[in-house]
């Protein structure tokens, strides 16, 4: 059979639902609800997280989690376990989870307390380097991920991953090249004028975010 | 706005119309509340996710889940109990968050299930009524023939392999263990129950006697030649333990290399096989499993203990109306494991909310995922995601994806897979019993 027959048949065959043994009665791509309830054992029920370190991914920009999806499965995007997973689904099946957890609403299941003066801190630095995408405190979800509130633990982790290249912006084909250079810039502003007290301080700011 | 598009400009206009029509997917509600009555055999993870997401779906549908014990101890972490990492208290779950949902949760044993009259006796006397019943009894023991084992012999050398007083007991017996003494575990044959657990268990108690008892030695006796995440544990066991040195904590005696096992002889404390004998201080006998008794009491097995079901809704194959899921369930390629039972107990119950609306039950999503904490920092996991393939009538593993953390995995990424582990913990605890 020539390719491109192959390929329609089995087009077709996806379409129609192949024929099952008997028992097989379920076909075609599985529900928003069955897809997303896989995350909750690790994300937490509706993909809001208790801690300490998944982190929550209800109410996020469902364009960030595709893409992040999309970069945890080509590796693009370093991971512990979330490649492995990612490269699970199909495109169309990641873009389904990403729009059911962008319609969850955000809450906090645990409280994170922060170092009063690291949070001081954190607010200066964000205020100057990080709130022009990340707005209102981190709260906002519109173009980028809400920070306000995330795991302590998992923001530090990325942190680190930017700061040591294992998170590399420049793999990153979602943004404009001005937003890149921008955020590569602050990022590396944020290490030189602050150091890790400041990378800590910019945690400890967002992750307390009531 | 136009700063805006040089932003994340293409995704942001592309996508602002689609952001719109994605408020209010959440939680579907069934259109019709269809109702009807469930009756949920045990409250481990399978029993209670399956309830929490039926009342999730539909709050409607009268959930009753019996189960014997008030307090439920998870099998998970609980190795983290034996090291002193954790305390029983941290394993512990109640049932209220299920009750808080309006699931009616009755503390009882269930003792026959009649498919013909669809009821559920109890010890207690009760019986209770249902269109679908879900059975999720988890594990029971199949004992060896060998000389000195007996249902009596777990009093002093406990299996530990049900979370709970077991648990608790395995602890005290290694607390009170003198230092250079001898911990013996004879791991159990395939398949079981968290098929990792051993090793990690062997992994916490060597990491206990590392810091506490550094002149005591951990014996696994096997009846196999390799076991789940293999390489990783040997490698951590290189790495932390000195394994493969004289000094090694750790002794792993493969099933070639014991043979048969004789005699685990609680009156000397022995555990004899083809080729030695192994005086400890400490024994830990994980016996051969099958389905929890109420599986094989009610006709669920097959001739090797384990209930064959349909793949996509977890119906048995021996009675119908009647699901069956978690360790007793054959899942062919899904693990025995907690996250298996849980993502089980979600297909379950989406089935059966369709099921009970005559509806066709729609394409279900299975996922795998399993930590394991060698020693401080030292984490690693394997995950899958699954698909139903018709072909072969397996819950089979997406080709490319899954597997297990890299064996030359860096420091960084072992501490961090420790984080994520007890992430997976608390959350799951949460997903499954609210």
């Amino acid at each position: 059979m020539q390719k491109s027959a192959w390929k329609a048949a089995l087009a077709v065959g996806l379409l129609c639902g192949v024929a099952g043994a008997g028992v097989a009665h379920a076909e075609g791509m599985a529900s928003a609800s069955m897809l997303a309830n896989t995350c909750g054992a690790c994300h937490g029920p509706n993909g809001n997280s208790y801690g300490p370190a998944s982190p929550s991914i209800a109410g996020m920009n469902e364009f960030y989690l595709t893409e992040t999806m999309l970069r945890y499965a080509s590796g693009d995007r370093p991971s512990t376990i979330m490649g492995r997973i990612a490269r699970g689904y199909s495109e169309d099946e990641i873009k389904v989870i990403a729009k059911h957890f962008a319609a969850q609403k955000p809450a906090r299941m645990i409280m994170q307390e922060g170092d009063a003066g690291l949070v001081d801190l954190g607010q200066k630095i964000t205020r100057e380097l990080c709130d022009s995408c990340h707005e209102d405190d981190g709260y906002a979800a519109e173009d980028y991920p809400i920070l306000a509130g995330q795991m302590m633990t998992y923001l530090r982790y990325n942190l680190a991953d930017f700061n040591s290249g294992a998170r590399d912006l420049e793999k990153n084909p979602n943004l404009s090249n001005k937003e890149r250079r921008k955020k590569i810039r602050n990022l590396q502003d944020m290490h030189d004028e602050f150091g890790e007290e400041g990378l800590e301080a910019v945690v400890h700011f967002y992750g307390s975010r009531k | 706005m136009t700063h805006k598009m040089n932003r994340r400009g293409f995704l942001k206009y592309t996508g602002s119309a689609a952001v719109v029509a994605g408020v209010g997917v959440a939680m579907p509600r069934i259109a019709r509340a269809a109702g009807g009555k469930v009756v949920i055999v045990g409250g481990g993870v399978g029993g209670a996710t399956t309830a929490r997401y039926l009342k999730l779906h539909d709050p409607d549908i009268d959930v009753t889940v019996i189960e014997p014990n008030a307090t439920y101890h998870t099998c998970f972490l609980s190795n983290e109990v034996l090291s002193g990492d954790r305390t029983m208290d941290q394993i512990a779950v109640t049932y209220d968050g299920l009750k808080g949902m309006g699931i009616n949760v009755v503390k009882d044993s269930v003792t026959g299930i009649d498919p013909a009259a669809k009821t559920v006796g109890t010890a207690g006397g009760e019986t209770f009524a249902y269109d679908r019943c879900v059975v999720a009894p988890g594990i029971s023991f199949k004992l060896d023939d060998f000389t000195g084992v007996s249902d009596a012999m777990f009093d002093t050398i406990p299996h530990a392999w049900k979370a709970g007083p077991q648990t608790a007991l395995l602890r005290s017996q290694l607390e009170a263990m003198p230092d250079g003494g001898t911990f013996c575990m004879v791991a159990p044959p395939n398949p079981f129950r968290c098929p990792p657990g051993p090793y990690e268990r062997a992994s916490q108690i060597a990491m206990y006697f590392k810091h506490h008892k550094p002149k005591s030695k951990v014996v696994i006796i096997d009846r196999k030649d390799k076991f789940s995440k293999f390489g990783l544990f040997t490698q951590a066991w290189k790495d932390l333990y000195g394994y493969g040195t004289d000094n090694s904590i750790i002794r792993w005696v493969n099933g070639g290399e014991a043979g048969e096992i004789a005699a685990i002889d609680p009156s000397t404390m022995t555990v004899e096989t083809d080729f030695e004998n192994v005086k400890a201080d400490v024994i830990n006998y994980i016996p051969p499993q099958r389905a929890g008794e109420i599986a094989l009491t009610a006709g669920l097995a097959n001739d090797k203990g384990w209930c064959d079901v349909d793949k996509l809704t977890f119906e048995s194959k021996a009675h119908a109306g009647i699901h069956v899921l978690g360790d007793a369930s054959v899942a062919t390629k899904m693990p025995k494991s907690g996250y298996s039972a849980n993502s089980q107990g979600k297909i379950c119950a989406a089935a059966i909310v369709a099921l009970l609306a005559g509806d066709t039950p729609g394409t279900p999503s299975y996922v795998n995922t399993c930590y394991s904490i060698a020693g401080k920092d030292y984490g690693f996991s394997v995950a899958a995601v699954y698909r139903y393939s018709a072909e072969t009538d397996t819950i089979a593993g997406v080709e490319g994806a899954g597997g297990l953390t890299a064996v030359d995995a860096s420091a960084e990424v072992r501490r961090r897979e420790v984080a994520y582990a007890y992430s997976w913990f608390n959350n799951i605890v949460k997903d499954t019993w609210g």
